[in-house]
């Protein structure tokens, strides 16, 4: 998986100790990421889909080591971040950026849009005097805002100019790798298209890698190249996103697709819906086996007791599942009508 | 008769700014046993309608009606003591936060007995056995046991299972639910929708879905009430709206949206600006200043225009007077006449 890999994860852990009574005693752990290995290819978009505590955003911020990692590997242009020093850190901070999911609480409310653009460009020695406003006024029209807002404080923005001030922000150091935690999920729907519209455009032109974090499988259907599905700290399908969407292996991947409303009434009174039992699991005490065993319709004894691994059973197709092994790589059948999830595709 | 009837709705706040004008002049109907979807982006007041329908607002909001009418009886005339008797009664709400709207002190039993024993009157033995029959109902497995926990103990799906209980309890004949599965999961939506569907078609309550989720809608609703900058830009019903938008609004709604079902990869349309600003709305169409097809008669105070078969839309691209204003990609479009004269 190594050709063309830009970063790379190789058996990556976060535990987050839970501490408690007088002495912070160590009584236990959030288990967030737990054991996770994928590759980003240069200039392509990683999906990184999952719902609340599956670990999507752990990864995220321990790729920029904005958190230490508990165990494990991560290469960017095959050097390990893991193992680097501060000085180092720092230097590679210039490559890989960050866009965060909340425009109000990422942007501070004391400084001003140039200050907040220029902020990097200070810190990596990248411009000085009148070069900052020079570059603070290009990135801002390259994000679609006017050289005239770079006076203004971010409370006089809209969510989605505020994210589009966090994009210019993050490309000011001209990045090779960013890492967008969930960049749309707080902006109202027809704010949404213009910064995926902008993320895109911004990658044709720089050749740009993104790893794209979200939960909403329509977006990430949208923007990514591959997509990696996780569950409860582990990555449980990982595939070309045609092939996620259009053969999806396994049953949470399958479940969580079909849990997805089309905005299309003709199209949603076709469809089956596989609805699941049960909550989520707590990633502080996991189900044993597979983590997925205790909501899975077509789960078996093996389910309960082994973990199963991740499995190339098509090229460049993973999956984590018993089920799907012992069939051959065939996918189980959870509705009556299968395939309902593209009986409306034009 | 419809169930709910709502006329010339204007809700504003005070504010150190000046007067925001949240809701401005909606007017709506529903029936009994109906399920409408209100669908807008942040502030466009679907949530101060639904909270103004209740006189849940605080004192800074100032709200006048020329009517509302639920089930025969005007709500505004009703006083506080009244609107007690009704709210939770007849008409129920669930809120976006369940963790929020539930008292973390009482347990899950004592919050749902509290509603029963008010509004129906039963003793604490019968109010127990209603909770416990009502937590059966949203599939909280060992509902004997579970009755004596508090919210925490909860997970958030479970917590919007247990508002649901609690709103359906009193067999509400309307229930208002505002983005009751935002804050969830898809799995866990997915689990809340189809059980809100089961418990409707058990009880025939009539259902306001307040969602941005234009999905869910599709999914959910039968009639569709499509909100922008206070009033209601367009209604129909599902299909109507979903398949035949009217309004450029709505068409650029739909447009702007990633589907899952898109197979091959197409460029999202956004709409251009942004939402408009509630403490300066323009006198005409608030959509115009973002609209395609804006045209100098857009100025003026928007009239409802008639598609037939109950579908409405607030735009001036179907009128007669407006026909050589129109853009030419909106050329070929039909007239219709307005409904009324300019509200």
């Amino acid at each position: 998986m190594n050709g063309g890999a830009l970063v790379e994860a190789k058996d990556l852990f976060k535990y987050f100790p839970i501490r408690a009574g007088l002495m912070s005693r160590h009584v236990a752990d959030v288990r967030a990421v737990d054991g996770v290995s994928f590759a980003i290819r240069q200039g392509e978009t990683l999906g990184l889909v999952g719902e609340s505590g599956s670990g999507k955003t752990t990864i995220g911020r321990l790729l920029l080591r904005l958190l230490p990692a508990t165990k494990g590997e991560i290469l960017f242009e095959n050097q390990n971040i893991l193992a680097m020093s501060r000085g180092e850190i720092r230097r590679l901070r210039r490559s890989i950026q960050i866009i965060f999911q909340d425009p109000f609480a990422s942007l501070n409310p004391r400084m001003t849009i140039r200050e907040i653009i220029a902020e990097p460009l200070r810190i990596h020695c990248l411009a000085s005097g009148k070069e900052i406003d020079e570059r603070a006024h290009e990135l801002l029209k390259l994000v679609g805002l006017q050289p005239y807002h770079a006076n203004r404080y971010p409370h006089e923005f809209s969510g989605g100019q505020r994210q589009r001030v966090g994009v210019a922000r993050a490309l000011a150091v001209s990045p090779k790798f960013i890492v967008c935690d969930e960049p749309v999920s707080a902006l109202d729907v027809s704010i949404q298209a213009q910064v995926i519209n902008l993320l895109e455009e911004l990658q044709e032109k720089f050749g740009l890698t993104y790893l794209f974090i979200a939960h909403d499988l329509s977006v990430v259907r949208h923007i990514s190249t591959r997509v990696a599905v996780m569950y409860v700290g582990k990555i449980v399908e990982l595939a070309n996103r045609e092939e996620l969407y259009q053969n999806p292996l396994h049953p949470y991947t399958q479940a969580l697709l079909s849990a997805i409303p089309i905005p299309d009434p003709a199209v949603e009174q076709r469809r089956k819906r596989i609805v699941l039992t049960g909550d989520i699991p707590s990633p502080v005490n996991p189900p044993s086996g597979c983590r997925f065993h205790t909501r899975c319709p077509v789960a078996f004894d093996r389910c309960v007791s082994e973990e199963p691994p991740l499995r190339e059973y098509a090229p460049g197709h993973f999956a984590a599942c018993h089920w799907v092994e012992e069939h051959g790589g065939a996918r189980p059948d959870l509705t009556t009508a299968p395939a309902a999830v593209n009986a409306g595709a034009k | 008769m419809p169930l709910l009837e709502v006329e010339n709705l204007r809700t504003t706040f005070r504010t150190e700014d000046g007067p925001v004008t949240a809701v401005n002049g909606l007017s709506f109907a529903l029936d009994a046993g109906e399920t409408l979807g209100i669908v807008g982006e942040s502030g466009s007041g679907k949530s101060v309608t639904a909270l103004s329908i209740m006189r849940l607002l605080s004192r800074t909001a100032t709200v006048t009606a020329d009517r509302i009418v639920f089930n025969g009886e005007n709500l505004p005339s009703k006083s506080e003591a009244d609107m007690r008797r009704i709210r939770g009664y007849k008409i129920a709400m669930i809120f976006q936060d369940p963790m929020t709207s539930l008292n973390p002190v009482l347990t899950i039993g004592e919050q749902i007995a509290e509603a029963v024993r008010l509004h129906l009157g039963l003793g604490k033995r019968d109010a127990r056995d209603r909770a416990v029959e009502m937590l059966e109902k949203v599939r909280i497995p060992l509902p004997e046991k579970r009755l004596g926990d508090y919210p925490h103990q909860f997970s958030g799906g479970m917590r919007q299972r247990v508002m649901i209980a609690m709103a359906l309890s009193c067999n509400p004949q309307l229930l208002i639910a505002d983005e009751p599965t935002t804050a969830l999961d898809v799995t866990i939506q997915a689990q809340v929708l189809e059980l809100m569907n089961d418990l409707q078609r058990e009880t025939g309550a009539a259902i306001v879905l307040i969602t941005h989720d234009l999905g869910v809608v599709a999914e959910f609703c039968r009639n569709v009430l499509v909100m922008y900058g206070g009033n209601m830009v367009e209604y129909g019903s599902a299909t109507q709206i979903f398949s035949e938008p009217r309004m450029p609004y709505t068409q650029g709604l739909l447009a702007s949206l990633p589907r899952l079902d898109d197979s091959e990869h197409r460029r999202l349309e956004p709409i251009k600006g942004q939402p408009p600003n509630l403490l300066r709305l323009p006198p005409g169409c608030a959509f115009a200043p973002r609209c395609a097809y804006r045209m100098p008669i857009c100025d003026n105070p928007v009239p409802l225009y008639d598609f037939g078969a109950g579908h409405v839309a607030r735009c001036y691209l179907y009128d007669e007077r407006a026909r050589d204003q129109r853009p030419a990609q909106a050329r070929a479009l039909p007239t219709v006449s307005p409904i009324g004269a300019a509200s």
